[in-house]
């Protein structure tokens, strides 16, 4: 029986049958590294939004809380004076009834001055969504991640006219994630120097992130707290508005609100 | 990695030290993307 042995060219795959299934094949491959990849990247990605970010907000709330106990210390130790006005004297009565009890008395004013971008200054607190966190000034990115910030041009929460507090919706701690729960009624708690003012909610807007009246002041004491809505999406904003009902500057506000003083920024 | 690794110049110490900077480089301005990315998803929410 006659067997040839094969020769090295007979070893060899035809290059014209082989190349054809390797061009595809080098294709497939690219792609689904590319995919594989592109998946890794936007895993990756959520995992630094939804997980690295809320553990940088949390080193930087719990050593806030530090710098803010000993802020208050400072001011237990040395509490602010307030600033007594006197009253200008009961409102015009032309053409209306006497009021009942015409204000006389001095109305106590606690001022306290805006403290330094990125200062850890106040609390404040929300029971509805079960919120505990401290309040920086301004509102600068690298602030914002590490709580609500307060906007500088406008007063200081706990004084009167309109206080804008921004947060963060959804990564950074997500400090203001449940704030769609929020019905006019609920209350706010906000602490800064001057004591605890209370709030309570009056109105709740979804708006544009251009809609820069809502900043706006107004008459009497309010707080505004934006974020970002709907969740994990800056599309629009999602606004708080509240009025105060208590606090060390409760009187003044209301004394400003009904004409019986004058104050700055009105 | 490894074509990576072939193409950096110098011995193999130096060429481990470059892929170490390259790498946290790599780290650093994927932190930076991430950050700007994380933008569209959560800003702040500051108005203006």
């Amino acid at each position: 029986m006659h067997t040839r042995v094969a020769d090295s060219e007979d070893l060899l795959p035809d290059p014209e049958v082989v190349k054809e299934p390797v061009r595809p094949m080098r294709f497939v491959r690219g792609a689904g590294w590319t995919m594989i990849g592109a998946g890794a990247l936007i895993l990756a990605f959520l995992a630094y939004q939804l997980l690295f970010t809320n553990l940088l907000n949390s080193r930087s709330q719990s050593q806030a809380e530090t710098a803010l106990e000993e802020r208050f210390e400072e001011a237990r130790v040395a509490p602010l004076e307030p600033i007594v006005l006197t009253p200008l004297g009961p409102p015009s009565t032309i053409g209306q009834d006497e009021p009942e009890v015409p204000v006389t008395t001095p109305i106590s004013f606690f001022e306290e001055a805006l403290p330094e971008i990125g200062t850890a200054f106040g609390r404040i607190v929300i029971p509805k969504i079960d919120l505990d966190v401290v309040i920086f000034e301004g509102v600068e990115r690298d602030t914002l991640k590490q709580g609500p910030g307060h906007m500088p041009w406008t007063p200081l929460p706990g004084q009167a006219g309109n206080a804008v507090i921004s947060g963060h919706r959804t990564t950074y701690g997500a400090p203001f994630y449940d704030l769609d729960a929020m019905e006019p009624g609920d209350e706010i708690f906000v602490e800064t120097l001057i004591g605890q003012s209370t709030y309570v909610v009056r109105e709740i807007l979804i708006v544009k992130p251009t809609d820069v009246w809502v900043t706006d002041n107004r008459p009497g004491a309010w707080l505004t707290l934006t974020t970002c809505n709907p969740r994990f999406s800056a599309r629009e904003r999602l606004i708080i508005v509240a009025e105060m009902v208590d606090g060390p500057n409760f009187e003044y506000a209301q004394a400003l609100l009904d004409g019986v003083i004058e104050g700055a920024g009105f | 990695m490894r074509r990576l690794f072939g193409v950096l110049p110098g011995p193999a110490p130096v060429r481990v030290l470059l892929m170490i900077i390259l790498f946290a480089v790599g780290l650093v301005a994927l932190g930076f993307l991430f950050d700007a990315a994380g933008d569209l998803l959560d800003n702040g929410g500051t108005i203006g």
